[in-house]
């Protein structure tokens, strides 16, 4: 862990207010990042600050065994799913017809990487990341989005490894099949020649 | 309980995912090849979690900044509870030594050998 956060987060955990408010401005940004991932953008300014209360709350309990940056996605994660709980037991294992695909984009897949992103898609990206259950969805961000290991997620959301491989898994699929939904009705719109 | 046919082919769905993920090895990752090369909806699925995965990435890489508010909010009620902290600490301390002072104006508490002036350690 960083040296810097370690000395912060202990100082903080004295009761430095000064020490906190640098971790705030430090990693602001990923919580309120990851809010917005898991709940959309109505909830997430509200969860990013029921974060920041239970790290100052609960910041002298960090004893610096895992890195900072960990400790605050595992709050970050109780927070936001505490809110999406009454969601955690739908189950999405299901699809309709025919296996899910995506349409390439317009112009082909040359540059994946910017072509990827349209305002359209993006849309389509954050409600099909609404329709998948909120704990699949957690795995799902921090790992292709936040690009954690396995390890790190199972120690953030509290489970076995295995079941954190397996709950990253789910959601790839649900995401997938949500988001041909959402690709589908405006590729009807838009497929013909 | 979910029907067998349909549990099979969330299971391939999901098995193709981690082998587009880069998840699969061995004899994991061979059987996954199998099923791409034989079916042309496979190998279409394939390609869709291939670019779907790189569209997580890369939003997930776009910089996000938290609104002013939320980071106003936080750092200035960390201060009034600090604050609060240490009013707390200082008020009960200044109570505890009127106390003490008041009980021993009374004379209801006998002197101690680290209280008394003469010969403490």
């Amino acid at each position: 862990m960083s040296a810097g956060d370690r000395n912060l987060a202990l100082r903080a955990a004295r009761g430095d207010a000064g020490a906190f408010s640098a971790l705030v401005q430090e990693h602001s940004g990923l919580v309120y990042r990851v809010s917005l991932r898991v709940l959309g953008a109505r909830d997430a300014q509200d969860a990013s600050q029921e974060v920041w209360i239970r790290v100052w709350r609960n910041i002298k309990n960090f004893r610096g065994d895992s890195a900072f940056t960990t400790w605050l996605y595992r709050i970050t994660m109780n927070t936001c799913l505490s809110v999406r709980q009454k969601e955690s037991r739908r189950d999405e294992r299901h699809y309709d017809g025919e296996v899910p695909f995506l349409a390439e984009p317009a112009g082909g897949d040359a540059d994946p990487e910017t072509s990827a992103l349209n305002s359209e898609r993006r849309e389509e990206m954050e409600a099909a990341l609404g329709y998948i259950r909120p704990d699949h969805r957690a795995a799902l961000v921090l790992r292709h989005m936040e690009g954690l290991s396995y390890a790190e997620i199972a120690e953030v959301l509290d489970v076995p490894d295995g079941t954190a491989k397996g709950w990253v898994s789910r959601g790839r699929a649900a995401m997938l099949v949500a988001l041909s939904k959402e690709n589908g009705g405006r590729k009807t719109d838009g497929a013909a020649p | 309980m979910m029907p067998t046919a349909e549990q099979e082919r969330w299971e391939v769905l999901e098995r193709i995912g981690a082998y587009a993920a880069g998840e699969l090895e061995g004899e994991e990752a061979r059987e996954a090849e199998r099923l791409i090369f034989e079916r042309a909806d496979y190998r279409r699925l394939a390609e869709s979690y291939a670019r779907m995965l790189v569209m997580l990435n890369t939003l997930g890489n776009e910089p996000v900044e938290a609104p002013e508010v939320v980071i106003s909010f936080a750092v200035r009620r960390a201060y009034v509870s600090a604050f609060m902290r240490g009013a707390e600490v200082f008020l009960g301390s200044l109570g505890r030594s009127y106390l003490d002072a008041f009980v021993y104006y009374l004379g209801l508490r006998p002197k101690t050998a680290r209280e008394s002036y003469g010969g403490g350690i």
